[in-house]
């Protein structure tokens, strides 16, 4: 008992150390239009490829440009586009979820054959694939993503659906006379939260790579949008005389994403205790 | 005043090993403040009796009424109108995310109405603070006592008991006893109670119905079964309980 407290203990100064982390990155990227000391668009030709200074702390890229506040305003792209992304994917894949799992027949067999499929093939790949096809931008590159990241949270939630259905307090629901709706939305829907939350915690990181890699193919943000994929992808043209045009916003990517992934660990181990 | 009657109740199982018959017609009925008791060993069928009595699943053949009126076939969400099922494991007949409050209201049909619940909480022995409490809070016969409130709140006349004491300790078992013992005797309670304890049963049972491999062997009044057991099968149980009771 003792031990197992302190491992709870444990496990929230990590979630709390990590999530402090994650607000850090966000606000940052937020108010990077307070944070950014130079126009992350405007170019000069006097100060191109600068090494890191006092004037640009990051210094600049092929174009004069500040790399420092291309990353603040790139981390508000990929961030927001992230979560967005994993939001919009966290409510179909869940609503889905719980049909598939409360419901069963047809429904279930369809849709879950439907999800096997997309399973079937590398994420990445049919994200390339329908970006490639769709050619819209961070738009096209969202839904590339989107069309096999539900999935996860559909089985997720339709596993958790099924064995919530068989508790005795849903019976109960039903001798109070309750709609199918209002168990849904009322003992299902909160009951599965806490897992499939976790989830989502944990395809933040995925999602950023997979975004940034698109942006990377040049499949997502079109230039001269700042976002941290075609920020390294611009950057790989000149690596050898200004590598910081590529080292910054990497790092930037790596750390974000280590961050949010630990998050996500931290909060599955404690979900577990 | 007969209140419910189940007539020649058949119920078929197609599982893998073939065709189960879980209840072979089963006949039974329960007047107006009587406990009818259903004993038997697992297996017997007795759950499946409860099963199919509350609409949880339909009979394969046979004929439910209440008040007369015809209900075969009809789910919980009708049949929960006129009876309730207080669970074997009480704790999980509550959502653990829901107050014991919520959980009582949400049983009410659009009802509210707190000074009920309250007094409902006197009958039962719980205190108010209790309403604010989840099932984790509460221990097993608490959440016993608060199923059995949440049931009256519904102002249905009949409660379906599906082996309710099983789970709960001797001491938590006599409060639970004693308060459905109460309950009778002020009344307010028209029961089936489901139990494999005959001893149990004929404390609380006007009337008994002893179930052996989805058959009834015999039913009576609890003076007849308990006192001149005509079937052996009820002998047995009865020696049993004595044997244990030594």
């Amino acid at each position: 008992m003792k031990h197992g407290t302190r491992r709870e203990k444990r496990l929230r100064n990590r979630i709390i150390a990590t999530a402090v982390l994650a607000l850090l990155i966000i606000l940052a990227t937020t108010f990077a239009g307070i944070l950014a000391p130079n126009d992350p668009y405007a170019t000069s030709a006097s100060s191109i490829r600068m090494a890191p200074g006092a004037q640009y702390p990051f210094g600049t890229d092929n174009l004069g440009r500040c790399v420092f506040s291309r990353v603040l305003y790139g981390g508000r792209t990929t961030i927001a586009a992230t979560f967005l992304l994993v939001f919009i994917s966290f409510l179909i894949g869940t609503v889905i979820g719980m049909l598939c799992g409360y419901y069963g027949g047809i429904l279930d067999t369809v849709l879950m054959r439907l999800a096997d499929i997309m399973l079937a093939f590398p994420q990445m790949v049919v994200a390339i694939a329908v970006a490639g096809i769709l050619n819209a931008g961070m738009t096209g590159a969202m839904v590339a993503l989107g069309i096999t990241m539900w999935v996860s949270f559909a089985r997720l939630a339709r596993s958790h659906t099924f064995s919530i259905k068989n508790e005795a307090y849903i019976q109960a629901a039903f001798f109070a006379g309750k709609s199918d709706f209002y168990i849904i939305m009322v003992h299902i829907f909160p009951n599965l939260l806490a897992p499939v939350l976790t989830n989502a915690l944990t395809q933040i990181g995925t999602t950023m790579i997979g975004l940034s890699g698109l942006s990377f193919l040049g499949l997502g943000v079109v230039p001269p949008k700042a976002e941290w994929g075609s920020m390294i992808s611009e950057g790989r043209a000149y690596i050898q005389i200004a590598p910081w045009a590529v080292l910054f916003p990497a790092l930037a990517t790596i750390i974000t994403i280590i961050i949010f992934n630990y998050l996500g660990d931290a909060v599955m181990d404690y979900m577990e205790v | 005043m007969v209140l419910l009657e189940g007539k020649n109740l058949n119920k078929c199982f197609n599982d893998k090993q073939g065709y189960t018959n879980a209840l072979k017609d089963v006949s039974f009925s329960l007047n107006k403040g009587e406990v009818l008791g259903v004993v038997g060993e697992s297996g017997s069928g007795k759950s499946t009796l409860l099963r199919v009595v509350s609409g949880m699943i339909p009979p394969t053949g046979g004929s439910l009424l209440y008040k007369g009126e015809e209900y075969t076939g009809k789910r919980p969400r009708k049949t929960g109108e006129f009876l309730q099922v207080i669970f074997q494991n009480a704790k999980s007949s509550f959502d653990p995310r829901m107050t014991m409050e919520k959980a009582i209201l949400e049983n009410g049909r659009g009802k509210k109405d707190r000074a009920e619940i309250l007094e409902l909480l006197k009958l039962v022995g719980l205190e108010e603070r209790q309403l604010s409490k989840r099932a984790g809070e509460l221990s097993g016969g608490q959440c016993q006592r608060m199923s059995i409130a949440r049931a009256f709140y519904s102002e249905a006349e009949i409660l379906l008991c599906d082996e309710i004491t099983s789970a709960l300790d001797v001491s938590t078992q006599a409060r639970v006893v004693e308060l459905l013992q109460k309950l009778k005797s002020d009344g307010k309670l028209s029961a089936i109670f489901i139990s494999h304890d005959i001893a149990l049963v004929s404390m609380i049972c006007d009337k008994i119905m002893v179930m052996k491999g989805g058959r009834c062997v015999e039913q009576g009044t609890t003076a007849e079964v308990i006192g001149s057991p005509k079937d052996e099968y009820t002998k047995l149980l009865i020696d049993s309980a004595r044997r244990q009771s030594v």
